[in-house]
């Protein structure tokens, strides 16, 4: 959908004298909101033990650093009432459990008290297909001049269950990471693959693909997200954005929301060196 | 007693409809060009004698019944020489009246040339007409002349910026525009996403937009009626007209099938654009343009039927690196049938066709979609000419839409993907009308309808049930609306009801005369719009689809109250119309935060219902006549939407509050003109200001996950910065064309001419490279010059 509009606009571009610029606009800043950025991931393989959860808060649009929030007490529960602390790593706003033990289908409780305010979010461990193997293909570029790489990931799909699932691509020529979320309604059952498209990408570059299962509701959040964040969003065709609500819940003050998400999955990873 | 009354109403009724009738006879005829025995729209056959008159309908009819007598008529319509004829009126007479352009006339024969002036009796208002000749001296992009684009100059028309499709009138979204050509409706009246219009400037004779005070035979959208008319075809000789330009190319050939009798007319308009992406190596793989075709077979069997076969097709297609490829287009299909029961009742029966197509392959994750609509109509209308001072029009029309939401197909065995046809869906829309037009005395008139429409969504369908029959719930803990589960489905069987709907539509306007020169006009009117477009994006895409109302959409029902004040002066040479309207939509739908639109098998998971308010004032101030003409128009405004929770716990959208809808634009000015310097060259000018498109900018951000996620407040509470551009255009007709078959003449113009930058958009991206926050400006037109030859022979 989102790549859809987005090819209309290279379309536009092609067709027209169009042009994106920079451009500086006088932004207004509210006042900070606290941002949990809680996500549990089990790596396929691993013991899982090793967990890190981050609390900031909003800044102004072009401040580059997130201010971090210290001195809140962090634990995640398991339905079996097991309890796994978070501790702070002084004054950085990472929360790390080294003991944490991830099972599938569990569902666990996070709870954060900050200044008096407790927040919790409830989620359940999904879990992912193996990745089955990673492909690319050369293909001539959208726009400009010659060929582009692109990198195809495959897994298959589980039958009879409605899936859902979030990528993250890193690259060694990239500054940030590029999130995707797929489900499975128009691919149920079939080997599906995910699409990596960088026209700038050489043999010789590093891609690390993640690929997580993930729970209906963090896919509509993700969805949501992918669509405004990072490299993403904006364009004439875009949807008006609007307050992007996660599952993270102010007990004690409903009305003084918190952002963020708290998310449990299973993930794959794999590092492919472009050919 | 009250039996009594009635009969002494009735009676009173029949003695205004007949009074004198026994010394009353009618004149009546159709009044077409000299040259190309065209007929002509609108034109006024004024009887001086009586201070009273009539006009041409879209056939060229008219029909008015006046005291036996001897009268000097006038016929009179712009840029046609006025001619004044004595009719000795002792009988009904029949009278086909003949104007001849005057640019044709030597200047000493020409009585005088009639205006534009605006009509101060009639009740009609909040209408604009443009004639073909007037929109094609404006200058435009790249040289190409067109339709829509030059209705943007109106007051009370926007749309979203350059490159935008559709138009926004009085507030209101580009959907609840009913666009016809030759009464069949188009979807999808863009080109190139926006760029042109779907319609042929030379296939096209004039347009007339409805922005209020609507009349009864038109409905099913709630803002505004676009009618525009093709040309019949030349039925006196063969001749060629067309033009070449920067992007396009049109050739238009008409004639006569038999002389005087019948006429044909075919005109074909392409792009050849993509012939020079194929000469860059770097675009030699893309592909991008498009088409359209107009066809039109006239023919007059005897003086009382005439029979019409019009059709369009247009298609555009796209492709990028052979990845993407993109065809959709409208095609329409039209027979009508005028027929004249007597002199006083014109009947006309069409019966049309229209389809909408859009297809999507995309190779690089291997789909291939398909969508569209298709309808059927059947209209039946009368004109019921009773006298001079009542006329009534009434009517029965039948609408049949057959909507395919989507095919989804796979495309390769690689692909993944399964094969999807989503549920079509079928609905029935009939109605019927009457509409009078009254002049109650020599100072008031009325024009006063009635519209009864009722929608049938019909099978075969299979419908999801919901708890509560909510298929949104709102989740109250994470204060989000989500998708409901289905509780269950109801099977309905083919033409079973699925949904109905009916609605009473009425229509009033009244103008009141102050002097002969100035009146003041009040109208209201409400129209029920029944099909939805499926979009949540600011601008509307080809990739959009129309949805019928069903047992979740409701249709949409707009109120419209407007009050005018219209005046003449300098003995026509100007003309000024203040308009001031408030506009309200019920059943106006929104779409839950993260919606997918596109092939969702179940929309009324994702919409929730909200409404829409729109006011503002309008001022046109024109100049009539002379060597510099044009007008200035001004528009104040307001346009906002608010979809409120359903219950005290839900949020609603923008927690319920009213926001600017993407359409508002607080001040907008419009300025066209031409200037003609000699018969050589003339002159035209435009200048548009805007009030910038409402924007969401971001009122922080914060790292999730490793990036950006800029955080946003209430809706639409920004603004893009302000748009204008200045447009010039030269237009040439060289001194060798006189006393030569072949006319032709060049256009060069200017788009944009101090380069301004007007943001499509702004976005709030983070670099891929070096991770900074930033806002893009994406812009779409600098400067723009452009050249076009037209001719004729």
């Amino acid at each position: 959908m989102k790549k859809l509009h987005s090819i209309i606009v290279i379309l536009v571009a092609i067709i027209t004298i169009s042009c994106e610029k920079v451009t500086d606009v006088n932004l207004n800043t509210a006042p900070p909101k606290l941002v949990v950025d809680a996500s549990i991931t089990w790596q396929k393989g691993t013991s899982g033990n090793e967990q890190k959860i981050k609390l900031t808060t909003t800044t102004s649009y072009y401040t580059p650093v997130a201010p971090a929030v210290s001195g809140a007490t962090v634990t995640i529960k398991s339905s079996d009432n097991i309890i796994f602390d978070f501790i702070e790593t002084p004054n950085t706003g990472d929360y790390i459990c080294s003991s944490f033990i991830p099972i599938i289908g569990e569902t666990y409780t996070l709870t954060i008290n900050y200044n008096g305010q407790i927040l919790t979010a409830t989620e359940t461990l999904k879990s992912v297909p193996v990745i089955d193997k990673i492909e690319q293909e050369v293909k001539p570029k959208f726009s400009g001049d010659g060929n582009q790489i692109d990198v195809k990931t495959y897994f298959t799909d589980p039958v009879n269950s409605d899936d859902f699932y979030l990528t993250k691509t890193q690259t060694s020529i990239t500054a940030i990471p590029e999130f995707r979320v797929t489900e499975d309604t128009f691919f149920q059952g079939n080997q599906i693959f995910d699409l990596y498209q960088n026209e700038n990408i050489v043999p010789g570059n590093v891609i690390e693909i993640n690929l997580y299962g993930i729970s209906q509701r963090y896919f509509n959040y993700m969805t949501i997200l992918t669509s405004i964040a990072g490299n993403a969003g904006g364009g004439p065709f875009s949807t008006p954005p609007s307050t992007l609500r996660g599952n993270v819940i102010n007990t004690t003050n409903p009305a003084n929301y918190v952002l963020g998400y708290f998310s449990i999955s299973e993930v794959d990873k794999i590092i492919y060196t472009v050919q | 007693m009250p039996f009594k009354k009635k009969y002494i109403v009735l009676f009173t009724l029949f003695g205004i409809l007949n009074s004198f009738s026994q010394e009353k006879f009618t004149l009546s005829g159709t009044i077409t060009d000299t040259k190309t025995n065209e007929t002509i729209i609108g034109v006024n056959v004024f009887i001086p004698e009586l201070k009273t008159g009539t006009t041409t309908n879209e056939y060229g009819f008219y029909s008015i019944t006046i005291p036996k007598g001897n009268y000097q008529v006038q016929i009179s319509y712009l840029s046609f020489q006025t001619i004044s004829e004595t009719i000795n009126l002792d009988k009904n007479t029949k009278n086909n009246f003949k104007l001849s352009s005057s640019e044709e006339q030597l200047k000493e024969i020409v009585i005088s040339s009639e205006k534009t002036k605006t009509n101060i009796r009639k009740a009609e208002m909040s209408v604009n007409k443009l004639s073909i000749g007037s929109i094609k001296k404006m200058p435009v992009v790249l040289g190409e002349v067109d339709v829509l684009k030059s209705i943007l100059l109106l007051p009370g028309v926007t749309n979203a910026g350059e490159g935008a499709s559709g138009f926004n009138v009085r507030g209101g979204g580009a959907d609840q525009n009913l666009i016809l050509l030759d009464e069949a409706t188009i979807f999808n009246s863009s080109h190139v996403f926006g760029f042109f219009s779907v319609f042929n400037p030379d296939a096209i004779k004039d347009l007339k937009l409805y922005k209020g005070g609507i009349p009864a035979r038109f409905g099913g959208r709630a803002s505004s009626v676009l009618a525009i008319y093709q040309k019949d075809g030349n039925s006196k000789k063969f001749s060629t007209s067309g033009g070449i330009g920067l992007i396009t190319s049109r050739l238009l050939l008409e004639g006569p099938i038999v002389k005087d009798k019948g006429s044909f007319l075919v005109g074909g308009r392409g792009s050849y654009a993509h012939l020079f992406l194929k000469l860059s190596e770097k675009q030699k793989d893309n592909a991008a343009y498009f088409y359209d075709l107009n066809a039109k077979l006239s023919y007059k069997l005897n003086p009382n039927n005439n029979v019409y076969l019009s059709g369009y097709f247009g298609r555009d297609l796209f492709s990028l690196k052979k990845q993407f490829e993109n065809l959709y287009g409208n095609a329409t299909l039209n027979l009508r049938w005028n027929h004249l029961f007597s002199d006083k009742l014109f009947s006309n029966l069409s019966l049309i066709y229209s389809d909408y197509y859009y297809g999507l392959k995309l190779d690089f994750i291997k789909f291939q979609w398909d969508s569209g609509i298709k309808n059927y109509n059947i209209k039946y209308d009368f004109k019921n000419y009773i006298s001079d001072n009542f006329k009534l029009n009434y009517g029965l029309n039948a609408i049949y839409y057959d909507f395919n939401p989507g095919t989804l197909k796979p495309t390769g065995t690689d692909s993944g993907i399964n094969y999807l046809q989503l549920e079509k869906k079928k609905a029935l829309e009939p109605a019927a009308y009457i509409d009078a037009e009254q002049e109650i005395s020599k100072k008031i008139s009325l024009s006063y309808g009635l519209r009864y429409s009722l929608f049938y969504r019909l099978g075969q369908s299979t419908i999801n049930t919901y708890a509560n029959n909510e298929a949104v719930v709102f989740n109250s803990e994470l204060q989000i609306y989500e998708k409901a589960k289905p509780t269950g489905t109801t099977f309905y069987d083919k033409n079973k009801t699925i949904a109905d709907f009916s609605n009473l539509e009425p229509r009033a306007a009244i103008a009141y005369q102050l002097n002969e020169n100035q009146s003041v006009k009040v109208s209201y009117n409400r129209m029920v719009q029944y099909l939805q477009l499926i979009s949540n994006t600011s601008s509307p895409t080809p990739l959009d689809i129309w949805t019928p109302s069903d047992s979740f959409i409701k249709p949409q029902i707009a109120d419209q109250v407007a009050l005018g004040y219209f005046k003449n002066f300098k003995d026509d040479m100007f003309s000024l119309e203040v308009e001031t309207f408030y506009k309200k939509v019920k059943n106006r739908l929104d779409y839950i935060d993260g919606a997918n639109l596109i092939a969702n098998e179940a929309i009324e998971q994702v919409i929730l219902n909200g409404q829409l308010r729109a006011y503002g004032l309008e001022v046109m101030l024109r100049k009539n006549e002379g060597k510099l003409n044009g007008w200035i128009s001004y528009t104040l405004s307001k346009s906002e939407q608010q979809t409120k929770g359903r219950n005290a716990l839900e949020t609603g959208i923008n927690n319920g509050k009213w926001y600017s809808s993407v359409y508002d634009k607080t001040h907008n000015l419009a300025i066209t003109s031409s200037y003609k310097v000699s018969e050589k060259w003339t002159f035209g000018a435009n200048f548009a200001l805007q009030t910038g498109q409402p924007a969401t900018f971001p009122i922080g951000q914060y790292q999730y996950q490793g990036i950006t996620v800029p955080s946003y407040g209430l809706r639409n509470v920004d603004r893009l910065p302000t748009y204008h551009h200045l447009d010039l255009s030269a237009s040439l007709t060289p001194n060798k064309n006189k006393g030569r078959k072949w006319q032709g003449e060049w256009v060069f113009s200017i788009y944009n001419v101090y380069n301004r930058q007007n943001a499509a958009s702004i976005s709030f991206k983070q670099s891929l490279e070096n991770a900074k926050n930033e806002a893009l400006r994406f812009s779409i037109f600098g400067i723009v010059p452009g050249v076009s030859y037209n001719f004729k022979f």
